[in-house]
């Protein structure tokens, strides 16, 4: 939600866990002034009260947090990620309900377009691609990644740029990764994207692992890790991914 | 050898049955794998590189723990030692935990010396603290658990202080034994024989430690050498062990408790059992987990299996022991009035301070006016829960300690608060969205039935502190892991578990705050009416009858109030508060000796504490906010090391 804000140039007065969005949602920047409610399980209330707010943007992760909420200012909560459906249209419909609330519709359906459009021109500007399935996951420790489904923000946009998920099983939300890296030899032909940030334990033992070495898409020269993106991430987070997604085969083809 | 040749004839069926289970399931997931529609040289290579190295691994730290936890309970003379009991687990875990965060480049080159710093730090600490006891078993193990306990808030807290949430789970998970090469099995491996010839070398001496120290030393060996030396062996192995696959507890307690409970008598046959037992039992364990297909770490389910056997083993394992005499207060008796007068300035001070000072984004400011009545919305709901459930668990504290004579019982020791949370989760697991009075409802209901469960235990050992601490060490272990595996599903009701296991007050409501006021009214002053039954108890049941007082009855009247207090306080402040042993003894110190007196002193020194720890958690780290349970047990844990240094629990 505060990319969401930024992007439409309408920055808030406060939002959570500031620290965390420097290092995995990176762009867009937080403007100085925004006062930190520090962690999303636990919010700060009396610096949010503090904050004078009009109006609250909140999600459905943020449920238990609605009854205080509520005391302080209106609460608008919009669910962009609903296990099982695409994110990216959801993304669309939040931007536009917040920037209608807001009233700067206009502000909305600029961002919405201006986001089509970038997905467009990265769609046809990877158009002479080969096109093999993709992996994407996270990186949880040296055995395990946490890989994203249509029902991802990554998945989706990945569709939208015309190449096959080759994860075809949902998403799965857990605070762990809960899959093994096997999992990522069962479409041999595949590409693997490994998702920033990668934990420090992982980044020093997984160029040495044998499995991982071993992975047709490693051994073939198709891994490439991104920069840190916010897997939960609205339209910003997307197109983020799309650009560093494009720019990582851009790398791999010309190297 | 003769002997155990015996024991593996005897039990051999068990061993077999161990064995063929093992190799079963270690099978089974091999033809599962190789079932699998994958490319033939990856299926290979799993094989190879994951799936036999897994089969390796949990044989080989098995086997190590299993050895470490013999060597510790053969040279503390400790049955109920091993490395997670004696806090080397969490200190290598704080460590790696500590390093990841401030020295990242240190993690990537040198893991083994950080762990190895952490386990022995934890494990020295526990030692110099105990050291004064003589090493006695119950106060290592307990000032191990206490290490141990804070040991992981710390770390905890250092992770939400830093702003990730999603760390602490990585942190308080682990014990994963899944394998990409067979270097950690190799490295386990390689420690494992040194330490084996390490200690075979030592058996001699080791035979002449078990006799007493007078004669030990008149044969002329260096006992205390002698014993450092074992010491270093069993750390490096259970450290190793740490740092390659994470936490794994209890096979170190478990394996030389079978061997024993399989008729292994002397410390050679103990020993050389153990590590086969320790083995096995981490195959089987870890085969298990591999059929029921699912990811939760093997060693949260140690500590699920290790709960019951250990509760199995009780009886096997310790004598029931004289009562333990509570520990001579030196500090000069205070008039309780006087004192009660001191107390309660401080809690309304306390509560004054929590109310109107506080940090904003323009730095420290006083709430007054207009002010102090828009934050007074936010901040006297805490203030009230803090106060009440301090209050509250302190007199459970009271109860316990004198129902069972023992000065180291509380809910959080005994694992009562923890039972609260088994009861808070089967409520959110099985009811969509319940009320707060259904949730207490389901805490008081599973602190009740865990405190009757230990009791049980207990009470066939006359309330022996070795039993009733090892019940609870066991019930909370077992609570713990349950836990542990359902914040593992990462389903919402997951996070608020996390959320009460943290013992976070923030999302508490005015409504809530008048649930738990109302819960203390009630429950506070009935306790007044027990002060003779407070007095009476803890002489013992003869004593008791002789002065005319049903025992039974009484007793079942005081766990009945301790179930409720504690289960009342608990669903607000989460298990690992700590207050419930503290007050108790700070009011005992303090002046208040007469039961009636200790339980008013403990009331109103729990709330203090919990009120000046919420204040504490809320501006610490702003405006990032400590959970305020997890940062109770910061100040509580190293409270009662401290009470433990000065001998409370000595025999």
């Amino acid at each position: 939600m505060l990319e969401t804000l930024l992007a439409l140039g309408h920055p808030p007065v406060a939002a959570a866990e500031l620290e965390l969005y420097a290092r995995i949602v990176v762009e867009p920047p937080i403007p100085a002034g925004v006062a930190d409610l520090g962690l999303r399980g636990s919010l700060n209330f009396e610096q949010l009260l503090l904050s004078r707010p009009d109006l609250i943007l909140s999600s459905p992760f943020a449920k238990w947090a609605r009854p205080q909420l509520e005391r302080i200012a209106p609460v608008l909560s919009l669910p962009i990620y609903v296990p099982g459906e695409p994110p990216y249209g959801k993304a669309e419909a939040a931007t536009r309900e917040v920037a209608a609330r807001l009233g700067i519709a206009g502000a909305g359906e600029r961002v919405v377009a201006d986001a089509a459009a970038e997905i467009d021109r990265i769609r046809a500007a990877l158009a002479g691609r080969e096109r093999r399935p993709v992996f994407i996951v996270n990186v949880g420790d040296p055995r395990h990644v946490r890989s994203f489904g249509e029902d991802s923000m990554f998945g989706n946009v990945l569709s939208r740029l015309g190449f096959d998920n080759a994860w075809r099983r949902p998403t799965s939300y857990r605070a762990t990764a809960p899959v093994g890296l096997e999992a990522l030899a069962e479409v041999p032909e595949a590409r693997i994207v490994v998702v920033g940030p990668v934990p420090p334990d992982a980044r020093r033992v997984l160029p040495q692992s044998a499995l991982w070495k071993a992975l047709p898409a490693v051994a073939g020269g198709r891994a490439t890790f991104l920069p840190p993106v916010d897997a939960f991430g609205a339209l910003p987070a997307a197109l983020r991914f799309a650009r560093l997604f494009a720019a990582s085969l851009e790398a791999s083809s010309n190297g | 050898m003769a002997e155990v040749r015996r024991l593996f004839r005897r039990p051999g069926a068990v061993l077999a049955l161990a064995v063929v289970l093992g190799a079963g399931l270690t099978l089974l997931a091999a033809f599962r794998l190789m079932g699998s529609d994958r490319p033939p040289a990856i299926n290979g290579l799993l094989l190879y590189q994951s799936l036999l190295p897994r089969a390796a691994v949990a044989i080989a730290a098995g086997a190590s723990l299993a050895l470490s936890g013999a060597l510790f309970q053969r040279v503390l003379r400790n049955p109920i030692a091993e490395p997670s009991t004696l806090g080397i687990a969490s200190g290598v875990q704080l460590a790696l935990g500590l390093a990841t965060v401030y020295a990242p480049a240190l993690m990537a080159t040198s893991r083994e010396w950080v762990g190895l710093g952490g386990g022995f730090g934890a494990f020295l600490l526990v030692l110099a603290l105990t050291s004064r006891g003589g090493f006695n078993p119950v106060s290592v193990v307990l000032s191990g658990m206490l290490v141990s306990l804070t040991a992981g808030a710390l770390g905890a807290a250092l992770i939400l202080a830093n702003g990730d949430y999603m760390m602490s789970l990585f942190i308080w998970g682990g014990g994963s034994l899944i394998q990409d090469s067979w270097a950690p099995t190799l490295t386990i491996l390689a420690r494992l024989g040194i330490a084996g010839v390490a200690s075979a070398l030592l058996l001699r001496p080791l035979a002449i430690l078990a006799l007493d120290e007078s004669s030990a030393r008149s044969l002329g060996v260096g006992v205390a050498a002698m014993r450092f030396l074992v010491l270093v062996v069993a750390v490096w192995l259970a450290v190793g062990v740490s740092v390659e696959v994470g936490l794994i507890g209890f096979v170190g307690l478990a394996a030389p408790a079978l061997a024993r409970a399989l008729g292994a008598r002397s410390q050679k046959a103990v020993l050389l059992t153990s590590p086969v037992l320790g083995g096995l039992i981490l195959w089987v364990t870890d085969g298990l987990v591999q059929a029921s297909g699912s990811d939760v770490p093997t060693g949260a389910v140690t500590a699920l299996l290790g709960g019951p056997l250990l509760l199995w083993l009780l009886p096997r394992l310790t004598r029931p022991r004289p009562l333990e005499p509570e520990a001579p207060v030196a500090a000069p008796r205070m008039r309780p009035g006087k004192a009660a007068l001191i107390v309660g300035a401080a809690l309304v001070l306390a509560a004054a301070l929590g109310l109107l000072l506080g940090k904003g984004p323009d730095g420290w400011s006083l709430a007054l006016g207009s002010h102090l009545a828009e934050f007074a919305a936010w901040r006297l709901p805490r203030i009230v829960i803090a106060a009440t459930s301090g209050a509250m668990l302190a007199a459970a504290g009271v109860l316990l300690q004198r129902i069972t004579a023992n000065p180291l019982a509380s809910p959080e020791v005994l694992g009562i608060a923890t039972g609260s949370g088994l009861g808070l989760a089967a409520v959110l697991l099985t009811v969509t969205a319940p009320s707060r009075e259904l949730q207490l409802l389901g805490a008081v209901v599973g602190a009740g039935v865990t405190l009757l469960a230990i009791l049980a235990i207990a009470v066939r050992g006359h309330y022996g502190p070795e039993r009733l601490l090892l019940g609870g060490i066991a019930v909370s272990s077992l609570g713990g892991s349950v836990i542990t595996v359902l914040i593992a599903t990462g389903k919402p009701e997951a996070f608020q578990l996390l959320g009460w296991f943290s013992g976070s007050t923030n999302a508490v409501l005015p409504r809530d705050a008048v649930i738990s006021a109302v819960a203390a009214c009630l429950l506070l002053p009935p306790l007044f009416v027990f002060g003779r039954w407070l007095s009476i108890l803890p002489l013992g049941p003869a004593t008791g009858s002789a002065l005319g007082l049903n025992a039974g009855r009484a007793s079942l009247w005081l766990v009945l109030f301790a179930a409720l207090l504690t289960g009342a306080a608990a669903v607000f402040v989460g298990p690992l508060s700590f207050v419930g042993l503290m007050a108790p003894h700070l009011a005992r110190h303090a002046g208040f000796r007469r039961p009636r007196e200790q339980l008013a002193g403990a009331v109103l020194i729990g709330a203090t504490l919990l009120v000046i720890a919420d204040w504490l958690a809320r501006m610490l780290t702003f405006p990032y906010q400590l959970p305020l349970g997890l940062f109770a047990s910061l100040i509580g844990g190293p409270y009662l090391v401290w009470l433990l240094r000065r001998g409370v629990g000595r025999n």
